[in-house]
């Protein structure tokens, strides 16, 4: 147990070290990009009447919350804050503390994306076993394409035939937003069931994206499995097929962990094409909001935060795998 | 396979649950969008409000940069604007029921029965509060920089607000100071409780606006500061419930939709028709169009669409409402880079550009191709030059003949292939800078590209990732040409200072405009005088002198301005917007039609303030 | 027998059996043969496609126009004709994909391999810097880079994809690499004091070879999906023949997801991007068993 709680101290202490790297460098990179704050406003001002020194005065009252000080002094407060759990103040809301509007957003993305990963990766799973039990035969050459082809396709790609089936040509579910405004928000089953409709669409767009990783990383690993000697061996043994397909599973699902990982941060990337299509307002519709309004604070805020997810998934597959392969653990 | 069929039972048993819950709660409770039943008051009023896409989290304070307030609907101002270009004082009421103008102020009278949503009357104090808050977002008052100097035309400076009882107010503009448009900015100003926004404010924040006013340059920088300071934290301030003196009262925002409902305690409230307003969220235009395909948005704003997507809207049963706008796009010139100096250039490429075939291409339902340019929206130029002055403009039309003499006359030669060459021989290209979002400007540049190329000057468009960059790289003056809003009237003094103001290197104090060619703004870099008709005279000057005349008088600068615009071409009109709405007579009916353009200036709140919308 | 400079690699193919091999493996099931040709069609409107089209024309009459005799695909915003667009932009997208995964091969296959072989301290730093790499998520980068760069020739776009995109490579190289350091020939040549720039290069990066070609292919779908969905947020720059500008236009200025109008305009390119994809997918499984034998199925 000690030699797990060394190796559960040693990944949470490069954890701890890649989170700063990736502060350090989203901060210098945000801070690199041009225009301030305010210039998109300051020309809607301009455009709604007002005078170019008016405008300028509006933009400086309602957007002034940008530093004066030098990088460095700066990068030293962000990080001084960080660790009071302080992410700052949004720019373009005007003094909203940047906690408050990704904590607003998290659930957003994190729940659409874990729900689509769990079906994706159980309905990959199980069609990756039979694809590489029936390879020979047709249905498992198709499986096996069909598999390639939509982890091909790109996210926006998928994101927008979905609506078009299901929206467009038959009106079965909703196009946008999170819940029917009707609803009073909370526990109750009127509102739950909105959301629930709501998600439908991501969460099968989620699926959709990384189903065929699943499908092809199972698929491989079993067929890589069937080829080893002991399964031979057993065979040869007259182990009953229930048993023996005990023996394929656990081994053949072994070097998908490392996949789940990986999954997590394809996941996040398709999540700014998805929320955009469907007007979701996550995590990536933040960031990519914030991008075009030069919102350093959560623009750094968001980015933080979706590279922990990733770091904190990572450590967590890596652990799950020595708990679960035996031969890793010494 | 034994192993895997347990797993797949449970998950076809979840997909099927979570769908009948889905839909079970869906038809159960049923989404009230088609307004409850048919008959008298009542129903809900679903639209989208144009400038606000709507983020949960954001505050409802209208004085944040995004915040979810709804103007006309929980946003009150004291008068709306009519947007008249003949007389830009002209405003509906609102919270204010009529007013008289004087040359020391303002004197208005409040709508008897003027309530907050929490039932307490609108009194003095909301709006003394109000006008403080505006000097501490810059919308009053002088420039932070200028202190106490006084800038005739700019200045909106309101030296007291005083309760003459029977809700009668008097607003004076601080002596010395002459606005023309007073009335105006004091009338739209945003006003909000006393009992919320009093306590943001320190008690003496009228001393330091008097200081802001004074001569004492350093008080009156160092109050300024202060003032700005306090901007800050209001734009910051979070109120926990909406307190609203409109007609609606913002109940909840989630982040797909904000929920109002109907204020009781509105003064008009017995002219207010619908029961609930829904303002949808979008993120990009389709999402309207296919709000409007389901026939979901009872009011729809202005949209950049194409005409099959016209021809559907109405085909769903949408009207359509033409209403007009103060706003142009231009390809505007940076005449520091050569030949953009060479006044035969910019000519020639307005000969050589066919503006009707771009618009067609770019905005073929909100936009009119523009007549020619002069500095003004054409229905504006139109109304004010006479028609000596209209015919005596250059319209140039498309005329490739006139635009190679032109070229040649400048010392342009043509080579073997067809393609231009400039006086000292090398080829001539141009890069049309355009930028992501503009899509009507995009899929324009790509017709001017191939006109330009087909005349024999290889053009290209190039776009700018954001806007953000765009604006600060065109104001650094780092593209030779690029896409231009201009003619943002209707007020003439606004739309000629955007073309000969900072941009062009003129600064403008004491209704003096002086000319620094090297001023960090100035990226047009036109001539600081232009000779037209034989005549020396110099447009910032001019502009500047705009905003001290009466629209009555304005008439003689505007013809100089039109025809020096129209002959040296700083930049080229290419189309005029047009306001274009939508509205769907199935849940409501009697909206204001074409022509009424008072109303259709304003929000859909407004138009139901003054009687209109009418469930069926 | 083996020839002076002993390269005592697993696998020496001689160059008659493998093409054989090929031709065996890729005839085995005709899905594979499909792929071929879809890949070589592809290929072949690549490169030839622009010389059957002069200058793309404009046509403000005829915009969003349905299929006619002139126009087999139909006209798009300018009334540009689709089928034009479509062939011309086979090019970039596929001289794009070839360049990023060319580069992302470059940098992962090279930095695998020394991780792998080196172990130690060179091992801990370079497998740092590719957690690094893969944990920044690489869309939002690219995001942020394009307002700063505006990356729109092949080769920039493949050199940016490639800079984001070569942790997944770089991992599961070192992995091969570290399971083949164990395997009995590497022993052998360190014991013959062969160098170390000849180990990783001669004996391990043929054994390497098939699994990043394999890479390589499987790569080149995302890079398309990548490079196609950056043009679709609207990045620069602007081309009316890009596939990825024209599924933006189609879908968010010409409404195709409302009016039947746009709806081949926003087809054409998603169709051929589908297409694309398929093709490199079936011929990708006869790649496959060509390289890993174990697949082969007792015929």
């Amino acid at each position: 147990m000690t030699g797990f709680a060394r190796r559960l101290a040693g990944k949470l202490l490069t954890g701890l070290v890649m989170v700063w790297v990736v502060v350090t460098f989203t901060f210098f990179l945000v801070h690199a990009l041009p225009g301030k704050p305010g210039d998109v406003q300051y020309e809607q001002y301009i455009m709604s009447g007002m005078t170019a020194d008016q405008a300028s005065a509006k933009v400086q009252a309602i957007y002034g919350f940008t530093s004066h000080d030098s990088l460095l002094a700066q990068y030293g407060g962000y990080l001084g804050k960080l660790a009071h759990g302080d992410l700052g103040q949004s720019i373009s809301y005007s003094g909203v503390p940047v906690s408050h509007l990704i904590w607003s957003a998290l659930p957003w993305t994190v729940i659409p994306v874990l729900s689509g990963l769990l079906v994706s990766f159980l309905i990959g799973v199980v069609a990756g076993i039979v694809a590489a039990v029936k390879r020979s035969s047709r249905w498992g050459g198709l499986l096996t394409v069909s598999g390639s082809l939509v982890a091909g396709v790109p996210a926006f790609v998928l994101a927008l035939l979905l609506l078009v089936v299901f929206h467009t040509e038959w009106n079965l579910l909703p196009d946008a937003g999170t819940s029917d405004i009707q609803y009073d928000p909370g526990w109750n089953l009127p509102y739950i069931g909105s959301v629930v409709q709501h998600a439908v669409l991501p969460v099968c767009a989620y699926a959709l994206l990384s189903y065929g990783g699943w499908l092809l990383a199972m698929k491989s690993s079993v067929v890589s499995v069937l080829g080893d000697d002991f399964i031979l061996a057993s065979e040869l043994r007259g182990i009953a097929p229930v048993t023996r397909a005990r023996y394929i599973g656990r081994n053949a699902i072994l070097p998908l962990f490392t996949v789940l990982a990986l999954s997590f941060g394809v996941m996040f990337a398709g999540s700014f094409f998805i929320e955009d299509t469907f007007d979701y307002p996550g995590l990536g519709d933040l960031l990519l909001k914030s991008i075009g309004t030069r919102d350093y604070p959560v623009m750094a805020g968001a980015f933080l935060l979706i590279t922990v997810s990733i770091i904190v998934a990572n450590i967590i597959a890596d652990l799950c795998y020595t708990l679960i392969d035996p031969r890793v653990r010494r | 396979m034994s192993r895997p069929k347990p797993l797949v039972a449970a998950i076809a048993v979840a997909t099927v649950a979570a769908t009948a819950l889905a839909g079970c709660s869906s038809s159960a409770a049923k989404k009230s969008n088609g307004g409850s039943g048919g008959g008298g008051t009542g129903g809900v009023f679903t639209s989208i409000d144009a400038n606000n896409k709507i983020t949960a989290g954001a505050p409802m304070n209208p004085f944040n940069a995004a915040p979810n307030m709804f103007l006309g609907y929980n946003q009150m101002q004291l008068g709306f604007s009519k947007n008249d270009p003949s007389d830009p004082n002209a405003l509906l009421p609102g919270l204010a029921a009529s007013w008289t103008s004087s040359d020391s102020g303002l004197t208005i009278q409040l709508q008897p029965g003027a309530k907050w949503s929490d039932g307490t009357p609108v009194t003095v104090a909301d709006i003394k509060t109000s006008l403080a808050i505006a000097y501490t977002h810059g919308t009053a008052g002088p420039v932070a920089s200028a202190g106490g100097t006084v800038v005739a035309g700019n200045n909106f400076e309101v030296s007291d607000v005083k309760d003459l009882g029977g809700g009668k107010i008097e607003i004076d503009q601080q002596p010395g100071v002459k606005n023309l448009y007073f009335q105006r900015l004091v009338l739209t100003a945003t006003i909000v409780a006393n009992s919320v926004y009093g306590s943001q404010l320190p008690a003496d924040v009228w001393s330091q606006i008097a200081a802001v006013q004074g001569t004492d340059q350093a008080a009156a920088s160092a109050a300024s500061a202060k003032l700005t300071a306090e901007g800050k934290t209001i734009a910051a301030f979070a109120p926990a419930k909406d307190v609203s003196a409109g007609p609606f009262v913002e109940t909840r925002v989630n982040p797909g939709e904000a929920l109002l409902d109907r204020n009781q305690y509105f003064y008009a409230a017995a002219k207010i028709s619908p029961k609930q307003v829904i303002l949808r969220s979008y993120s990009g235009n389709q999402q309207i169009w296919g709000y409007m395909n389901g026939g979901e948005l009872d009011y729809a704003p202005y949209t950049s669409m194409p005409t099959n997507i016209l021809n559907q809207v109405l085909g769903a049963g949408y009207t359509r409402i033409d209403a007009p706008s103060y706003v142009s796009a231009s390809i505007a010139f940076n005449e520091k880079q050569a030949p953009y100096n060479l006044t035969p250039v910019r000519q020639a490429l307005a000969y050589v550009i066919d503006r009707d075939a771009v618009t067609k291409v770019g905005e073929p339902v909100g936009g009119i191709a523009a007549p020619t340019t002069t500095g003004l929206v054409g229905s504006q130029s139109d109304s004010i030059l006479s028609s000596d002055q209209k015919s005596a403009l250059n319209p140039y039309k498309p005329d490739t003949a006139k635009a190679t003499s032109l070229l040649q006359g400048a010392g342009f030669t043509k080579d073997a292939s067809g393609k231009w060459h400039l006086p000292g021989g090398q080829p001539w290209t141009i890069t049309l800078q355009t930028v992501n979002g503009f899509s009507d400007w995009i899929a324009a540049s790509t017709i001017v590209a191939n006109e330009l190329t087909a005349f024999g000057i290889p053009t290209t468009a190039a776009i700018t990732a954001d806007f953000a960059t765009y604006q600060k790289e065109m104001a650094a003056g780092k593209y030779a040409v690029g896409w231009w809003l201009v003619a943002l009237g209707p007020q003439t003094d606004k739309a000629y200072a955007r073309i000969y103001g900072s941009a062009d290197g003129y600064s403008v104090s004491n209704g003096q405009a002086t000319h620094n060619d090297a001023a960090p703004t100035n990226w047009e870099h036109t001539p600081a005088t232009y000779t037209v008709n034989g005549q020396s005279i110099d447009p910032g000057q001019l502009a500047a002198q705009l905003s001290t005349t009466p629209v009555a008088s304005q008439q003689p600068i505007i013809a100089q301005l039109a025809a020096a615009t129209n002959q040296e071409l700083p930049m080229i009109q290419i189309w005029n917007y047009t306001h274009v709405m939508f509205t769907l007579d199935k849940r409501f009916t009697n909206y204001p039609k074409s022509g009424q353009n008072d109303l259709l200036a304003n929000p859909p709140g407004v138009w139901m303030m003054q009687g209109y919308v009418q469930g069926k | 027998m083996a020839t002076a400079t002993a390269t005592l690699a697993a696998s020496a193919r001689r160059r008659r059996p493998a093409l054989a091999a090929f031709r065996k493996a890729v005839t085995r099931k005709p899905g594979r043969l499909i792929g071929l040709i879809i890949i070589v069609f592809f290929v072949l409107m690549g490169i030839c496609g622009p010389w059957f089209y002069g200058r793309l024309a404009v046509d403000p009459n005829a915009l969003y126009a349905p299929p006619s005799a002139k126009h087999w695909l139909g006209t798009d915003f300018a009334g540009s004709d689709v089928l034009q667009e479509v062939v011309t932009g086979a090019r970039y997208v596929l001289a794009t994909a070839a360049l990023s995964a060319f580069f992302t091969s470059l940098f992962g296959v090279t930095i695998g391999l020394v991780a792998g072989y080196q172990r130690g301290v060179t091992d801990s730093i370079l497998m740092r810097l590719t957690d690094f790499v893969l944990t920044i998520p690489g869309l939002p980068l690219l995001i942020i880079l394009s307002t700063v760069w505006s990356f729109g020739s092949p080769w920039q776009m493949g050199l940016v994809l490639g800079i984001t995109g070569w942790g997944g490579v770089a991992r599961a190289v070192r992995a091969q690499a570290l399971s083949l350091r164990e395997r009995g020939f590497l022993e052998a040549a360190r014991g013959l004091g062969l160098s170390r720039r000849h180990i990783i290069f001669k004996e391990m990066l043929p054994n390497i070879a098939p699994y990043a070609t394999m890479q390589l292919m499987l790569s080149m779908i995302a890079f398309v999906g990548a490079e196609v969905g950056l043009f679709f947020l609207g990045l620069v720059p602007f081309s009316s023949t890009n596939w990825g500008v024209m599924l933006n236009q189609a879908v968010f200025s010409g409404g195709a997801m409302e009016t039947p109008d746009a709806l081949i305009y926003l087809l054409a390119p998603l169709v051929c991007i589908l297409v694309l994809t398929l093709g490199i997918v079936l011929f990708l499984d006869a790649i496959d068993e060509l390289f890993n034998p174990r697949l082969r199925e007792r015929a």
